[in-house]
């Protein structure tokens, strides 16, 4: 019976710091390196192969809690990556809040706060502005959540999410309920949006369920938050590194992890 | 033999970054195709049992903190995969906490699965083999072998994230090479 963490049957092979250093590099191996060294570079190469297509999978999820999280219509709207992006530092949710708020000011405050807002604040409020309905988390309210709730589709989110939360783990539970979310338009307008949804070949108004009351989506008793999954508090981790694992608000504390990141300190 | 994965968006990474943190949910999946595959080897490795899992919760938790987030290709993926580590050690301590569940099936989170040596031999070594490979480590050296070179993290970054100090993640590096390649030597893999 071989021992396979540390085989004796032959002698394990010498590694210099120019090959250790081409091993994790995933780089040529130097020409002196010993040839027991040329599998596990094989076997290196293989840890960084190409994506299989399995490991593709569940993009939707997240893209959908993605959504939920920076807004479906804005988002839509946006023109790919380019060149004239590149400079251009990451706009802080602080300041999209303060481009909405020039938006819903008169001509004259909005002339004043622009003055004195930076330049991404600019853009982004003509971002937004040239959107359609740039206000739009209220206009997805209940009433028109319920046109959205389309026989299959709306279905088969409502019965995922009533089996994930009677069954299925945090990380499912977190996924299903982010993605009916981002159907319904908002967490808030859950309840409304299942109380229609109708099997598929049904039309809402056949659906055995009673018809909803008007205002019911105001407090979705039952349903959890979409982001409580994550329990982290009181779990210390063993190598602690003093930050929380999750922050409920993490814009106003912009520090996502305990990890301070070498070349870009300041924030 | 360059990877596939690792820096590859190099140089535009902090353009696509910007325009993820502003909404753009291109740029947000790009970001998520070049990580997702690295995170998941990684994650079958140390979570076995639930890698799939705690990776959506890694990126649920991302998606939260990602206007918030600010560093560079190498400072994202340190985020990154210390979230996923975190999670995974949450998922490993809700599973023990579990009474129906039997020890053996609380314990493989951080436990190597060992396949035959003849599996290893007879197939060719695919990924999935390799990261099997990897699995028979001793934990801390499995994880410092999948952070530099699945993750593509630094020593340093890898020791910070890990909580140890640079010279003991260089010197597990190493011993769980020469691990490695006395393992396929024995089994006489050859390719």
């Amino acid at each position: 019976m071989p021992n396979f963490l540390w085989p004796g049957h032959r002698d394990v092979p010498m590694i210099g710091d120019t090959s250790l250093a081409a091993l994790l590099a995933g780089t040529e191996l130097p020409p002196g390196a010993v040839s027991e060294l040329r599998p596990l570079a094989e076997a290196l190469a293989e840890l960084r192969a190409r994506p299989a297509s399995d490991e593709l999978e569940g993009e939707a999820e997240t893209l959908a809690a993605f959504r939920d999280q920076f807004g479906a219509p804005r988002m839509a709207r946006r023109p790919p990556v380019g060149k004239a992006r590149s400079r251009r530092r990451p706009l802080p949710v602080k300041a999209a809040a303060a481009a909405a708020a020039v938006l819903s000011l008169g001509g004259i405050a909005t002339a004043a706060y622009a003055g004195a807002l930076p330049a991404t604040v600019q853009r982004f409020a003509h971002d937004i502005a040239g959107a359609p309905a740039p206000g739009s988390q209220p206009a997805l309210a209940p009433a028109s959540a319920h046109p959205a709730a389309t026989g299959g589709r709306a279905y088969g989110l409502c019965t995922a999410w009533a089996h994930a939360k009677a069954h299925g783990t945090a990380a499912q539970r977190a996924v299903a309920f982010s993605t009916l979310a981002a159907a319904a338009g908002g967490a808030g307008n859950v309840t409304a949006y299942c109380a229609t949804a109708a099997p598929p070949g049904m039309s809402p108004s056949q659906s055995p369920q009673p018809s909803p009351a008007p205002h019911a989506t105001g407090k979705p008793s039952g349903l959890p938050a979409p982001h409580a999954s994550g329990k982290p508090t009181g779990l210390p981790s063993p190598h602690g590194t003093g930050a929380p694992t999750v922050r409920p608000t993490p814009h106003s504390t912009g520090k996502p992890s305990g990890l301070p990141t070498p070349r870009h300190s300041g924030h | 033999m360059a990877g596939i994965l690792g820096a590859v968006i190099g140089q535009g990474f902090e353009s696509v970054l910007a325009a993820a943190q502003e909404g753009s949910e291109v740029a947000f999946s790009r970001l998520w195709r070049d990580s997702n595959p690295a995170l998941l080897r990684y994650l079958r490795v140390i979570a076995p049992q639930a890698a799939e899992d705690v990776a959506a919760e890694t990126w649920l938790q991302v998606v939260r903190g990602l206007a918030g987030f600010r560093g560079d290709e190498q400072g994202w993926r340190a985020w990154l995969f210390t979230t996923a580590r975190r999670r995974a050690i949450d998922e490993a301590r809700r599973r023990s906490r579990r009474p129906e569940k039997a020890i053996e099936e609380t314990l493989p989170g951080w436990l190597p699965t060992a396949p035959d040596t003849a599996d290893l031999a007879l197939e060719q070594i695919g990924t999935r083999s390799a990261l099997s490979l990897v699995a028979r480590l001793p934990p801390h050296q499995a994880e410092v072998i999948l952070l530099r070179v699945v993750a593509g993290l630094d020593n340093q970054t890898v020791a910070r994230l890990l909580g140890r100090s640079p010279g003991s993640v260089r010197v597990a590096a190493h011993r769980g090479m020469r691990t490695m390649a006395g393992i396929l030597a024995d089994a006489d893999v050859t390719l």
